[in-house]
């Protein structure tokens, strides 16, 4: 068997990706400024969805590393330095937090005092939609993804000079801690900056809809970077279409399983008709709301489960390419269907599309590009020193 | 002795490199009808004999969306169409109540098909009687040998060149397989008709018995024989034996509430109208009042009594004393009776009761209209176009 | 123990050759059974003799033998229904998901488990049936064109209940079937009794081991994954649509879907460890289903509680978080209520006990794996009775409150479907292969080319 390691060679990541993520960065960050200028509340919206975005990427990527350590999965080895370099998304989120800090009046009507003194269920709620204790878990979950990112990332960069086997073995113990610890702050994230947006609505499967959504986000940011690396011939050989198969089965399968946890919460509250649920998919459905909710029911399931169903599309390169962008851009309409429609509850309904809503996600583009380039400045691409990365390289199906 | 027909030859190998190495040279020098025999698929075979992709997946897909449409079809007829039926106040074509059916028909049509169509129409099996079942090669290769089989139908077979290609790729053993003689069944053995007799008595038996007897045994006669009271029946659980049971003291039978004010001068001030005057209401006061009031009180209400004197007649409805009665104590007076008048409590139920007062109050305002009334019904009249 | 990850763990111990492998798990049906084997069967058939005649008093005295009544209608039968439909999920999951995941650890396990889904799956289609009173009218649930000119009501989750079941039955039953194949054409060669020979001819198909069979086989075993997959997940799912679909609080929640599922692969997981100690034990499988396997179920049963843990506690505070009266005070109800016994034995067994799954020395012992795994079932079994009677025993109407005790005989059909399902095991053991000839055959040491060739 070749030893694949030996075949691979530092290299830098070339120059004009660095300078496309800047560019967009600044573009969509200064459009991003005016937003706030002209739109003070409808910008905060759609900074809420980029910041849930570049949560989901970040976040997912450091669950996608700890999946991979707990499973014990060799064919992804190769990839987890990528996957480290989207994690340090996670980091950064302390300062991409501080424009919604500024605007928690503007999204949250659980902050307006008066609404909750009046109101016998938010009076009930106050205890936990409160803007101290919003605060603290905020922190404190950012604070426990970064502590989990540092960890991860210092015990793989460690590895790949000493090739010492006990940084694996470290790494699956707190992988193990990590996850459980994941499901709770996520759900926490999801229900604090989203659910409370309709503090009268509430729904349990929430969390794990968010979470489907995530795996979506970081799993086609990954395959995006793997293909564009292999192309460049990053890895040093080829990888095989099986490495390429695996990262779209994992598509495949949180494609279909976005579909079950929808349709689930869906059936749920549309059988039993209880008025208390029912809200928020009436708010979805009112107006050109109703276009948008059909529109993600197709964009979400339909098209990305037609693309990736056979199985030579899951290893072709190109394809999964299409896949990959088709399902970031779902992930974002999933946002903005779960976050905008709260932005005019009780006034006028319908949709709200322009160029505020092109800005933040061209910046988030950006963002995520330049965070990357950053993180992958003078690293290896590949954890060299992994004990599985030979497996891992070679992976035959 | 027939001569036998030769199958094909095979040869034996013990490691899968070997073989995989075999099958390349094989199917490079241009045999088309080899067979490889593994006792668990290799990896690898596929592209060393140059195998084309299977298309098996297409026959799945055919039959599971077929599946699907299927599903939806039938129960858009069938809830919308057919039979149309609201349930919990969802639309006749409740689209998420139907995904589930037509996800379970979708996956049972598409594995079901996949199955049958892969060992029937790919494999043609059962083919229990293939020359190589049976023989020693197959006992092998199914064990932990590796095999391969070339047909003597293949346009390059040559017994003397394969033999010599099987031994220098490192064949361990090479077999000739032979076609088994054809076995004939004759139709009418004792045996098997003895065999088709037992089955038809027996399948006719129990369908008789079925049909005729085990239906109306217990307890799949509709649970007709039951531990419950039937009235006028005898009953085993109490001591006289008596099914029919005298009620408890104070018992009142559904729908009829006993009138509480029996004998009472003038509850009327706990009694309200519940009936609101509606035309309907009075009309429905009317007929009753016409069927048991208008004997004695007239048609009218005016005490012309139609008895001829069988009975005395009773006072007007319309003194000044009965129009400032409340309506509570006229009610009073259908169920408790006065005077001579009896109790009209078993006759009528409480609506109708009260429906008589309406109708009494109607009477008495026709008696005493006043000009403003009259000319209410004028433009009513001119309302309606008379 | 210091765990060297360059190189992969082999699937199969102790370097078996294919020959080895075949006559090991060939064995029991090749000997004698003993009279271990008779007592075992003995035991459990009596069980089965107690539940088929306390099941035959209820058809002839009818169903008010139980302790089904107002408010609690789902008693006894919903719960074990709910119970053996969860079991039956283990088998699919590892042979279809853990196949799809290429967890060449699966084989192993996977024939064993697969039957089990099945005998599991018949265990759990007798309540329903037996639960409507007249079972020999259960025909009515499936859509024919009758006199009466009616169909079912294919919004009624009940009606999904049947399509589901069945399906998954029949689906299970033919990726089973199909699994089996080669094997029996393996007993087929190897076996030189005439009788034996002839059934295994007739259900070998006349399977001769061709590759060009192979290949159409191997795609549509992973054809067949590929629809288990989402098959399993949607027989439990429609499980708890049954109860979530309604309006009662308790029942009425949306993580209903997700939270079953992983109860069931919970659930099912432990009855596989459960039963696979005893069967490696007792049939020498020690090196075809090793520690290592059983450690990895473990683990699994682990994720899998921490996921129902998760579902809990979502539903504690989602009820808290509501604000819906009703909600809250059917959780309070559940954890402090008549009923709380049943709910502190399910968080014990189901979210505490496992969690010393943890600890790699327990996860490595047999005895302590044995203890937690039985456990996991009862917990997983109370969950149920929590879910079912908790909800019902007290719902909006205070005046219709209640409680619900099951008689002798609902505690005796629950024992005999128990007999059922361990005498179908038992049987299973020594008339097929426990363990897949020629899944375990292509994982072995060396099995494989060497310099592989491109796919």
């Amino acid at each position: 068997m070749a030893n694949r390691v030996l075949e691979y060679q530092k290299k830098d990541l070339p120059q004009n990706m660095s300078k496309l993520g800047w560019a967009l960065f600044a573009i969509g960050a200064l459009a991003g400024v005016a937003a706030f200028y002209v739109d003070n509340t409808r910008a905060a919206y759609n900074y809420l969805i980029a910041y849930m975005f570049i949560m989901s990427v970040g976040v997912g990527s450091l669950f996608l590393i700890a999946l991979e350590y707990v499973a014990g999965a060799d064919w992804s080895v190769p990839f987890r330095r990528l996957m480290e370099f989207f994690a340090a998304l996670v980091p950064l989120m302390f300062i991409l937090i501080i424009p919604l800090l500024f605007n928690l009046n503007e999204l949250f009507p659980w902050m307006n005092k008066k609404l909750v003194e009046g109101d016998a269920i938010l009076t009930g709620k106050a205890p936990y939609l409160n803007s101290t204790f919003f605060i603290i878990r905020v922190f404190g979950i950012l604070l426990l993804w970064t502590l989990f990112f540092y960890l991860f990332t210092r015990n793989s960069m460690n590895q790949d000079s000493t090739k010492d086997q006990k940084f694996t073995k470290r790494n699956i113990i707190i992988s193990a801690i990590f996850i459980p610890v994941f499901a709770i702050t996520l759900t926490m994230s999801s229900v604090d900056w989203m659910m409370s947006l309709e503090p009268h609505w509430f729904s349990t499967i929430f969390g794990v809809y968010y979470f489907s959504g995530t795996m979506l986000a970081a799993l086609a940011t990954l395959t995006l970077a793997v293909i564009f690396l292999n192309e460049k011939g990053y890895f040093g050989k080829l990888l095989i279409p099986d490495h390429l198969y695996s990262l779209g089965a994992l598509q495949f399968v949180f494609i279909n399983f976005w579909g079950y946890i929808a349709f689930s919460q869906y059936l749920l509250i549309w059988y039993a008709d209880l008025p208390e649920e029912t809200v928020w998919f009436l708010h979805r459905w009112s107006g050109s709301w109703a276009f948008v909710s059909i529109f993600l029911i197709i964009v979400h399931f339909v098209v990305p489960y037609s693309i990736l169903l056979s199985q030579p599309a899951k290893m072709d390169a190109k394809r999964l390419k299409i896949a990959s962008i088709w399902i970031l851009f779902a992930h974002i309409l999933d946002l903005y269907w779960l976050i905008m429609p709260n932005m005019n509850e009780g006034k006028s309904g319908g949709a709200v599309f322009g160029w505020i809503e092109i800005a933040f996600p061209v910046a988030l583009v950006g963002l995520i590009l330049v965070v990357f380039n950053i993180r992958a400045r003078n690293k290896n691409i590949i954890p060299v020193g992994d004990p599985k990365i030979e497996r891992g390289l070679n992976f035959r199906l | 002795m027939k001569e036998k027909k030769v199958y094909g030859l095979t040869a034996l190998f013990d490691t899968p490199d070997r073989i995989i190495d075999a099958v390349k040279k094989i199917s490079s020098d241009g045999y088309k009808k080899f067979d490889v025999h593994t006792p668990y698929p290799l990896h690898g075979m596929d592209g060393a004999m140059k195998l084309k992709p299977s298309k098996l997946g297409y026959i799945t897909l055919v039959f599971g969306l077929s599946g699907a449409l299927f599903a939806l079809l039938f129960m858009f007829w069938a809830m919308s169409i057919d039979y149309p039926m609201v349930i919990g106040g969802k639309p006749f074509f409740a689209l998420p109540a139907f995904i589930p059916i037509t996800f379970e028909l979708t996956v049972l049509l598409a594995t079901l098909s996949t199955v049958i169509g892969m060992l029937t129409f790919f494999f043609s099996f059962p083919s229990n009687n293939h020359p190589l079942i049976g023989s020693d090669y197959m006992r092998s290769v199914s064990a932990d040998k590796f095999g391969i089989s070339i047909e003597a139908e293949d346009e390059k077979f040559d017994d003397i060149q394969i033999r010599a290609l099987f031994s220098k790729l490192g064949t361990i053993q090479i077999e000739e397989i032979y076609y088994p003689d054809t076995e004939t069944f004759p139709m009418f053995q004792k045996k098997f008709i003895l065999f088709l007799l037992v089955i038809a008595i027996l399948t006719g038996g129990t369908t008789y018995f079925v049909l005729n007897k085990l239906l109306f045994m217990q307890p799949f006669n509709w649970m007709m024989t039951q531990d419950k009271l039937i009235p006028q029946e005898r009953s085993e659980f109490f001591s006289d034996g008596f099914g029919m049971r005298v009620p408890v003291d104070g018992t009142v039978a559904r729908g009829f509430l006993p009138y509480e004010f029996k004998g009472e001068v003038n509850p009327a001030s706990f009694l309200s109208n519940p009936i609101l005057l509606t035309k309907k209401s009075i009309l429905f006061g009317q007929q009753k009042f016409l069927t048991f009031c208008s004997p004695c009180h007239g048609n009218f209400g005016d005490g012309d009594s139609r008895l001829r004197g069988q009975f005395p007649n009773p006072p007007t409805l319309h003194s000044n004393r009965v129009k400032e009665m409340p309506d509570g104590q006229i009610f009073h007076i259908i169920n408790n009776g006065q005077n001579i008048m009896p109790s009209y409590s078993s006759q009528t139920t409480v609506e109708e009761r009260w429906a008589i007062v309406n109708y009494i109050r109607v009477l008495q305002r026709a008696k005493n209209a006043t000009q403003s009334d009259l000319e209410e019904i004028k433009k009513e009249s001119a309302a309606n176009g008379k | 123990m210091n765990i060297d990850y360059t190189i992969e763990a082999p699937v199969v111990e102790g370097r078996l050759t294919l020959g080895d492998i075949e006559r090991l798990v060939a064995a029991p049906m090749e000997s004698k059974p003993d009279k271990k084997f008779y007592i075992a069967l003995s035991i459990s058939g009596t069980f089965l003799l107690i539940g088929a005649v306390l099941l035959a008093m209820s058809f002839y005295k009818g169903v008010g033998l139980w302790g089904n009544n107002q408010p609690v209608g789902w008693g006894f039968p919903i719960v074990n229904f709910v119970f053996w439909v969860g079991i039956g999920h283990a088998g699919t999951l590892i042979s279809a998901i853990l196949f799809l995941l290429r967890q060449k650890w699966r084989t192993g396990i996977a024939r064993f488990a697969e039957a089990m889904t099945i005998f599991a799956v018949m265990c759990a289609g007798v309540f329903p049936i037996i639960h409507t009173g007249r079972p020999w009218l259960a025909g009515y649930l499936m859509p024919y064109p009758n006199q009466h000119g009616l169909w079912v009501n294919f919004t009624s989750p009940l009606v999904w209940d049947v399509f589901a079941v069945s399906t998954y039955f029949t689906v299970s039953l033919v990726f089973w079937y199909i699994g089996l194949i080669p094997d029996f054409a393996v007993m087929r060669d190897r076996t030189t009794a005439k009788i034996r020979k002839t059934i295994y001819s007739i259900f070998s198909l006349g399977w001769r081991n061709s590759h060009r069979n192979w290949q159409h086989y191997e795609k549509a075993y992973m054809l067949l994954a590929g629809f288990a997959t989402p098959l399993v997940l949607s027989v439990h799912t429609i499980v708890s649509f049954d109860f979530a679909v309604s309006i009662v609080p308790g029942w009425h929640t949306t993580i209903f879907p997700p939270y079953f599922v992983a109860g069931a692969i919970f659930s099912g997981f432990a009855m596989v460890v459960t039963v696979l100690i005893f069967v490696r034990k007792i049939f020498d499988l020690e090196k075809i289903i090793t520690l290592n396997h059983l450690e990895k179920m473990t683990k699994v049963i682990l994720a899998t509680g921490l996921m129902v843990g998760y579902a809990y506690g979502m539903e504690f505070f989602i009820a808290w978080y509501s604000g819906v009266q009703v909600e809250q005070f059917v959780f309070i109800n559940r954890a402090f209520g008549p009923y709380a016994w049943a709910y502190w034995i399910m968080v014990s067994c189901n979210v505490i006990i496992p969690q010393l799954f943890w600890i790699k020395k327990i996860r490595r012992s047999i005895p302590a794996m044995l203890v937690i795994v039985i456990l996991v079932n009862v917990g997983m079994w109370f969950e149920r009775f929590v879910i079912t009677v908790t909800s019902l025993h007290r719902d909006f109407l205070p005046s219709s409150w209640g409680y619900y005790t099951p008689t002798i005989y609902d505690i005796g059909i629950l024992l005999g479907s128990f007999g059922l399902f361990f005498t179908l095991v038992i049987l299973f053991t020594k008339a097929l292969p426990v363990v897949s000839i020629s899944e375990i055959k292509a994982v072995a040491e060396g099995a494989q080319p060497n310099h592989g060739g491109a796919h």
